[in-house]
This record gives structure tokens, sequence and C-alpha cells, in this order.
């Protein structure tokens, strides 16, 4: 009886530190990329910031479950790497030994992506949980594409352009035609001189200088 | 032939040189010389371009000149006047220029597409539209990449095949009756119109590439490309197809045989030196295929070395992810030797890894040409410029005005023998060249339906190609042989006062015909040993092109084109034969009823 005691006392430590490995089924990979985002001013990734990613995802939880109190201490990390890469579980806050299922822990991270990823400075693409696909962004889509306000411009710049130069070629060519009839009109003209007609003058018209070739030159 | 007469010419010589240069400085200046040259040994290329350019482009640049500005006439009436049986030689080009103005204003309404498209805050080819879950890139855009998918699918929005038809895109339909409207703006009134406008659409052009050039060579990695593609290679001299493609591109980028040039030189005063112009464009059309090409090595450079740099970026990150190294542990300049490292360290799980193969030479070897390289791979290395709604804007208004410029000689001489005809003649200028371009711009919607690409490519590869080949060829052996050299010498020396030399002569009576005739024979002879025709089909499920062959229908239509072009100069010549011994017979008959009165 005593073994038996003393092995379930063991064995409760050793399951409670066995949860977290990676490939479990209630654990997520979690991959940071600080200098990917800031370069110059990235910060060196210490225990205090692991402190502060379980502190905020223990923040997501509360918020997606409203009314159940998660701590720091339900959010257990593992397998640390120099890559900044790690695998997490979190436990219920009710009953430590009780791992939440992946859907849940999903949802949570996905309600509060950008609060998380603002603690950090860091972004969707160098915050990156692993298999939790980022909702991007929806595109902003205007009312009217902005191209056919372009095109818009042009077609009724060019269509007033077309307009114009029909519209004064029409305006030339009448020009013209009133410039014939009145060329036309002079010609007729050309014996009224000051609105009088020779005819009127009353004069006498002298054939000695007509050109009538009517005589038969010398 | 009246020197004096009502017809309209240019206001000075200038307008006239402009308006070949426009004509002649076209899209095949950026986007199928630069491919040749780094088909054919890069620098090397240049031997064969230069030799015929002297050999072929100036002098029957130069005879196409002289006749249109001693017949005054379009196409169709010069060639009467030369021979009668040989007005099918104007008519065949009346038909290649035809089919050229259906398809080529579609090129121009991509352009006004991607330049609309440049005024937003996010060029929309920059990246892929996300998929309706909206948890990542939509998968054909994934497949492919995010100007392709732009081109292919937002522009055309293409079909799998030739066979397949949709509705017609309203974008696109959109943009074609805008670039015809902006057609009939520039010729509305015919000569004046144009005269005035090639001031610009031949100048501006150069703007542009001057600034894209200066851009282009700052740019990084723009050397890489300059270097690659200058370094000659000799060898490709002893390749046949090099001096073929080398005559034919000085063929087609001179615009020979369409009859645009004769219609120009129509409209030129009578005493006009045509032959010192003719020098001087075939020369600026060949200087800026140079300088255009020069361009495009740098923005190749930049482009390759861009997705060079990505394809590292993306190992490094595998290699990181993948052994949980430390951010910085894996840079630029180490990242071969961490690949040696890890290779020998952990084989197994190296090999894994999906890696792929960076490598700088393979993305430059990737050569393009055709509406791919203006449209796909510009815009590609745009998007990577800062600033590059700018950039876009310039290319793509750039692009526009070298279209533009070229369609505006296709419909002169479309319009110009039109105009001989007694028919039309009493027709207004303006009404005339707005019924051509309605009903140009009425078949050429048939273009912006789903499967109007594959007619397209069918149409730029064949409808005016061969004939063009062939028109030129009767073009030069006539005037050698039939009308005879010595009487051309004299219209030319009436017009410019001095006889041709020798050089002219050489190459009007010897060299160029048979040059001509060796091409003529290559190209049936490609045609012939090439099979079934094929063309690059769009594959959305794969997200590239794949080659399929014509099915039946379109291999009739292709013959059709060929046909329909060649066939108009013996038909032509048929029919005035035919008149011939009509009229000859009429003629007898009146001599018996005089003789009895």
């Amino acid at each position: 009886m005593l073994e038996k005691v003393l092995f379930l006392l063991c064995l409760t430590p050793a399951l409670a530190q066995e949860p977290c490995f990676p490939g479990s089924s209630h654990a997520y990979k979690v991959r940071i990329s600080i200098k990917t985002a800031l370069g110059n001013q990235a910060y060196v990734w210490n225990d205090n910031e692991m402190y502060l990613f379980r502190a905020a995802m223990a923040f997501a939880l509360r918020s997606y479950h409203n009314g159940q109190e998660f701590n720091v201490s339900n959010i257990m990390v593992c397998n640390e790497t120099p890559r900044v890469s790690f695998w997490f579980v979190v436990s219920s806050p009710e009953n430590s030994s009780v791992l939440l299922k992946k859907g849940d822990v999903e949802n949570a991270i996905r309600k509060s992506r950008n609060r998380i990823n603002g603690a950090f400075l860091l972004t969707d693409q160098t915050l990156e949980f692993i298999d939790i696909p980022p909702t991007l962004a929806a595109p902003v889509m205007p009312v009217t594409p902005p191209w056919l306000i372009v095109f818009g411009v042009v077609m009724g710049a060019v269509g007033a352009g077309i307009i114009f130069l029909l519209v004064s070629s029409l305006v030339q060519s009448k020009r013209k035609k009133n410039k014939k009839t009145l060329d036309e009109d002079r010609e007729d003209m050309r014996g009224i001189e000051n609105g009088l007609g020779c005819d009127n003058l009353g004069g006498v018209y002298n054939t000695t200088f007509s050109d009538g070739d009517k005589f038969t030159p010398m | 032939m009246d020197k004096g007469g009502s017809r309209p010419n240019w206001d000075s010589p200038m307008q006239f040189v402009l308006a070949c240069v426009s004509y002649a400085v076209g899209l095949g200046n950026v986007w199928r010389f630069p491919y040749l040259c780094q088909m054919h040994g890069g620098g090397g290329f240049m031997i064969p371009y230069l030799f015929m350019l002297l050999v072929e482009g100036v002098p029957l640049f130069c005879l196409e000149l002289a006749i249109g500005q001693k017949m005054r006439l379009g196409s169709i009436g010069a060639w009467t006047a030369i021979s009668p049986y040989l007005g099918g030689v104007g008519l065949a080009s009346v038909m290649a220029s035809l089919y050229l103005c259906l398809y080529y204003n579609i090129i121009n309404g991509w352009s006004f597409w991607y330049l609309f498209h440049s005024f937003q805050s996010e060029l929309p080819w920059a990246e892929c539209p996300l998929n309706a879950n909206l948890t990542g890139p939509l998968e054909e855009c994934e497949k492919a990449t995010a100007t392709q998918y732009f081109f292919y699918r937002e522009t055309l929005n293409i079909s799998s095949s030739i066979e397949e038809n949709g509705g017609v895109h309203t974008g696109q339909a959109l943009c074609l009756l805008l670039a015809w409207i902006v057609t009939y703006l520039f010729i509305v009134r015919g000569v004046k119109s144009t005269g005035k406008v090639v001031y610009f659409t031949a100048t501006f052009p150069y703007v542009v590439l001057i600034i894209y050039l200066i851009r282009g060579v700052t740019l990084h990695g723009a050397i890489n490309g300059v270097k690659y593609m200058f370094t000659p290679k000799m060898e490709q001299l002893a390749n046949p197809t090099t001096w073929i493609n080398a005559a034919t591109q000085i063929f087609f980028s001179l615009g020979l045989g369409f009859g645009s040039l004769i219609a120009f030189a129509s409209y030129n005063e009578y005493n006009n030196n045509f032959e010192r112009q003719a020098v001087i464009v075939s020369f600026i059309n060949s200087g800026t295929s140079i300088f255009a090409s020069i361009v495009t090595f740098a923005i190749y450079g930049f482009k390759a070395t861009v997705n060079y740099e990505n394809c590292l970026e993306r190992v490094r990150l595998l290699l990181l992810n993948a052994f949980n190294l430390a951010e910085d542990t894996i840079n630029m300049d180490n990242i071969f030797e961490w690949m040696e490292r890890l290779n020998q360290t952990h084989p197994q799980q190296f090999a894994e890894l999906d890696l792929g193969n960076c490598d700088l030479t393979q993305e430059l070897d990737k050569a393009v040409e055709g509406p791919g390289l203006a449209f796909i791979v510009y815009s590609e290395a745009i998007k990577n410029m800062p600033l590059s709604q700018l950039w876009s804007v310039l290319y793509f208004f750039m692009l526009l005005l070298l279209g533009m410029g070229s369609m505006l000689g296709n419909i002169t001489a479309i319009t110009t023998p039109l105009r001989d005809f007694k028919i039309f003649s009493s027709v207004s200028v303006e009404v005339l060249n707005g019924l051509v371009c309605l009903f140009c711009m009425l078949l050429g919607l048939g273009f912006t339906t789903t499967s109007g690409n594959y007619w397209f490519t069918m149409f730029n590869d064949y409808g005016a190609t061969f004939s063009l080949l062939f028109v030129v060829l009767i073009e030069v052996i006539t005037v050698s042989y039939i009308y005879g050299i010595k009487r051309f010498e004299k219209d030319i020396e009436d017009m410019i006062g001095h006889r041709p030399n020798w050089y002219w002569k050489i190459m009007w009576a010897g060299i160029s015909p048979i040059l001509l005739i060796a091409l003529f024979i290559f190209y049936i002879a490609n045609y012939i040993m090439g099979g079934t025709p094929t063309y690059m089909a769009w594959n959305k499920d794969l997200g590239t092109s794949e080659v399929t062959p014509y099915p039946v229908f379109g291999q009739v239509f292709i013959v059709l084109l060929l046909a329909s072009s060649v066939s108009c100069v013996p038909l032509t010549a048929l029919y005035a034969y035919c008149r011939k011994r009509k009229r000859s017979h009429h003629k007898r008959q009146p001599t018996v009823s005089t003789l009895s009165a």
C-alpha cells in the first residue's frame, strides 16, 4: 500500500511535467524573429521576455474565456531553442493537470492576436504560431475602382478634344463656303464701283478702246 | 502626276521625319530586340544587325519613300500606276495593315489599363489578392507570380484554350474604346492632325528612356544584367538563325511593306530629299533598339538580382527554422558555408528540405519577349523599385506613346489608299477616318473576349509576317526589273536633283532581292517543317503557360489569314488582265461604225 502511494506520489509530479513536449496534441509551437522585425532596435530574448509571453497568453485566455482566471503558472513552456522557438501548453485554472484543447487555445490567440503582437512590437509574420494561420486584413475595396476614375477623366478630355476639332473644322468649312460665295459676288460687283453700275453713270461706251478682234490685224 | 493639286502636305519636312520615326520606333524595339540580343550572343549580335541594316533596311526604306513621293498616291494607287497588273501589291499591303490595325490597338488598350491601375497607393500587381477565407493568397496567384496573375487573370481573364470562349472583358473593351478614340483624335484631319501629334509621340519616349536609363543603371544589381548581356558570344555568329533573325528584325522593325511609308511619303513636297531622311530614320530606329536594350538589360539585371536574393533569403529562413539556429548566425555572406556544414552534420534532415536552386545566371537566362516582357517582367521589376507608382506611370505612358505612334502609320496606310478612290474622295476626311476607326474597333472587340489573347497571338504571328515578305519581295523586283532601274533613277533625279549612287543600285537590283528570297524560303521551310502550329495556353491549375497545338479551325484560319493577303496579288493581276481584254474587245467594234458613217 505504501509503495503504491509512493509510486503515485512520484508519478504525479512527473505527469505534471510531461504535458509540454514537442508534437503533443495540446501544444503549440511558437517562432519569434526579433531581428527580422526590428533590425538594429532588436531586444534580447531572455527570461523576462518569456515571462511577458506567458502573461500575454494568460491575458488572451482570460479575455476569451470570460470568468476563468488564467494565471502565468497555467502556461507551460518547453524546448526553447536559440532560434527563439518553443512549445507551450495551457492548463486549466481549476485543475492544473487538465490541458486545454487546441481549438480553445487557437480561438483565444486569434481573438487577441493584435494585442499579443503589440506587446512584443512584432507582426503576424515575425511572431508565428505554427498551424494558426493569421487572419489577413481584408482588402479595402473603394466603391468606384480608382482606375475607372482616371479612365473617366482621360476619356472626357479626349472626347472634348475630338468634339472641339470636329466643330472647328465644320466652322472652317462653313467659312470657306461663305468666302467662296463672297468671291463670286465680288466678281459680279467689279463693274459696280461705289455702288454705281457702269451703265448707270450715264456715259457713252467708247468702242475705240474695246479689245474686240473683229477687225483683221494688220 | 500633278505636282501641286489639292493633296494635303506635311507642314515641314521635320514633321515627315518625325512621323516616320514615330511609326518605325515602336513596341518591337522594346520587346523584341533585347530578346534577340540575349539569344544570339549579346554584344556580338550587333554585327549581323548592323550588316542587315545596311544591306536590307536602308535600301528598302528608301525605295518605299521614293515610290510614295513620286506617285503621290497611297499604296494601291502607286502600284497600279507603276504597273496596272500589280495593283494587288498595294491591296495586299492594305490587307496586312488592316489585320495589324485590328489587333495592335489591343496592346494600347493594355497599356491604358496598366497606366490607370498605376494610380493607386499599392500597385495591384505587387501582391496576390487574398482568397475567400482571408487565410492566404489565391491559389492560382500563389502557383504563378503576382504579376503573371494580374496579367492573365485580372487583365485578360484568359480561358484555358482557344476553343473555350466567354464574354467580353468590360475593362478591356473600355480601354480598347479609349485607344481607338485617341487614335481617331490623332488622325481626325489626316496629315494635318498627324503632323502635329508626331512632335510629341516621337520625342517623349526618348525622354522616358533616358530617365529609365539613369534609374536603371543605378539600381542594385543592374550591372550584372548589362555585363551578362553585352558580353559577346561570338560563336553565335556561326549560327544561321542569328543572321536570319537579324534580317527579320530589321525588316519588321522598320515597318516595310505595310504601305505606311508610301502613304506618309505621298504627302511630301515633290522635291523633298527623302534619301537622306531614309538613312537618318533607319539609323535612329536601330539606335533606339540598342538604347532600349541597354535599359532592358539593366532592368533584367535588377530583377534577376532581386529574385536571386529573395531565393537566398528563403533558403536562409528554411535553414534557420529547420535547425533552430539563432537568427543572426546565417547571413548572406556565410550562407553557402552553412549549407555545406549542415549537409555534412545532418545529411538526412538536409536532404528532406526543399531548398530549390538559387542561381543568378539561371535568373539572367530567363529570356522573355513580346507582351510578356513588357507587361509581366517589367512590371515585376517596377514593383520592387522605390516610388514604384511614378515609374509605373512613366513606363506605361511611354509604351502607350510608342504604340500610338506606330498606330498612326498603320491607320494612315489604310485611309490614304481609300481616299484615292473616287467613291471616297467626296466623303470628308473626318468622316472617312471615323468610319475606318469604328470598323476596326468593332472587329477588335473580339480580341477582348476570354479567348481573345489566343486570337491575338495568332494574328500577331501569322497576320502580317509572311505576307509582308512576299509583298516587299514583289516590290523590289518590280521596281528593279519591271519598272526598270534606269527609269527609277531618272525619277529620283527628277525629285532630288541627283542620281542614286552605286550603293543604292546594287542593293535594289541585286542584294536585297536575294536576301528577301532567302528569308522567304526560310519562312516557308520553317512553316512546313514546324508541324502543327502551336500556341501558349495558360493553365490556371498549374499557374504556367503550356504549349498547345491549334485546333483544326485555328489552323484553317491561319491559312486564310496568309492566303487572303498573298492572293490579292495574283487575283488583281488576273482582274486587270481580264479588264484589258474586255476593253480591247470593245475598242475593235466602234471602228466599224465610224467607217460606215
